[in-house]
């Protein structure tokens, strides 16, 4: 398989950074040391940033695009476990385990393009900037808090809410660079492809949506709505 | 005429295993030395049913969500 070539590489400018959170709440002087590492990766789309099992030699900032995760689960199938998109780092993680391999695949779904941070630097920074390590802290921490949140999702939500909530979430939000497969669907609200695919044909029977070859038209909102505000299991 | 979409296969990532090849219920694929290749598109449903067969990740069928013009 193809790991992204890097299409262009360029030294960046302070200003580059504002659209990652993580970096740009840093102080000025960890900014600017930060920006003599970072190297901008143009990626195209379907291409492999990270490898799984390879070993972790960078992480990476999203500056725009989208990009999905993937695993090879137990028997041999590749899983989709998130997307990520303009602001998230990349492979972090496995550069703070002791293994140093990278944990998951990352790939482009659509063109791309982020600011790779090498291991060495990676390490140099912590070694010589505690705001990035605080920044590192908040971030894991807010990414905890988000997955208890989602824990409390699941025991509390049934799939069909979960699945009306992320309905309405995604065809209000008119900004979506790509469009989501099932896969992508049940890694985002904690449950299996078969599952999301199943509750679709339920809300379509219901008469909530239809469906047209490759579209999904939500019919009716205020029903939509009731099952989304439906709370019990 | 506008065409139909058609699932998106990542040759990168196939392995050629042919899965959704056989498990497409509308014949629509066949396998070629570079992979599968939609030998028939007009039949196919957009069931995404390809997209589970798969088992390297190879095949995307991303649907789109819209409300209807009256909502
Ligand atoms: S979406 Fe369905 S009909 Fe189309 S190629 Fe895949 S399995 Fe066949
Ligand atoms: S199922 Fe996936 S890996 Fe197997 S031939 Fe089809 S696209 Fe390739």
């Amino acid at each position: 398989m193809l790991i992204a070539p890097c299409l262009k590489d360029d030294r960046l400018n302070i200003s580059d950074l504002t659209q990652i959170p993580l970096i740009s709440a840093l102080p000025l002087e960890c900014r600017q040391q930060l920006s003599r590492f970072l190297i901008q990766r143009r990626i195209p789309a379907y291409q492999s940033l990270v490898l799984e099992g390879d070993p972790a030699e960078a992480c990476f900032f999203i500056q725009s695009g989208t990009f999905r995760v993937l695993r090879t689960n137990q028997d041999g199938k590749v899983q989709v476990l998130s997307r990520l998109s303009t602001g998230a780092p990349i492979n972090i993680i496995s550069l703070l385990i002791p293994e140093r391999v990278n944990r998951a695949s990352v790939e482009a779904l659509t063109p791309a393009s982020v600011l790779a941070l090498n291991s060495k630097d990676f390490d140099s920074l912590l070694a010589s900037c505690p705001e990035f390590s605080t920044a590192l802290l908040r971030h894991f921490a807010m990414r905890i808090s988000h997955m208890t949140d989602l824990a409390a999702d699941l025991s509390l939500l049934s799939v069909r809410t979960r699945l009306a909530r992320f309905l309405i979430d995604l065809a209000d939000s008119p900004n979506s660079i790509c469009d989501w497969t099932q896969d992508e669907i049940a890694a985002q609200i904690g449950t299996v492809r078969d599952v999301v695919g199943r509750t679709l044909r339920d809300f379509e029977t219901q008469g909530l949506i239809s469906r047209d070859h490759q579209q999904f038209v939500l019919l009716d909102r205020s029903g939509l709505v009731r099952e989304a505000s439906l709370n019990p299991k | 005429m506008t065409q139909k979409a058609l699932p998106i296969i990542n040759f990168d990532r196939c392995d050629r295993c042919g899965a959704c090849v056989t498990g497409c219920p509308e014949q629509a694929l066949t396998m070629t030395k570079a992979g599968p290749v939609f030998i028939q598109p007009v039949n196919c449903t957009y069931c995404t049913a390809c997209e589970g067969f798969c088992p390297t990740g190879a095949i995307r069928a991303p649907i789109k969500v819209r409300w209807a013009l009256e909502n």
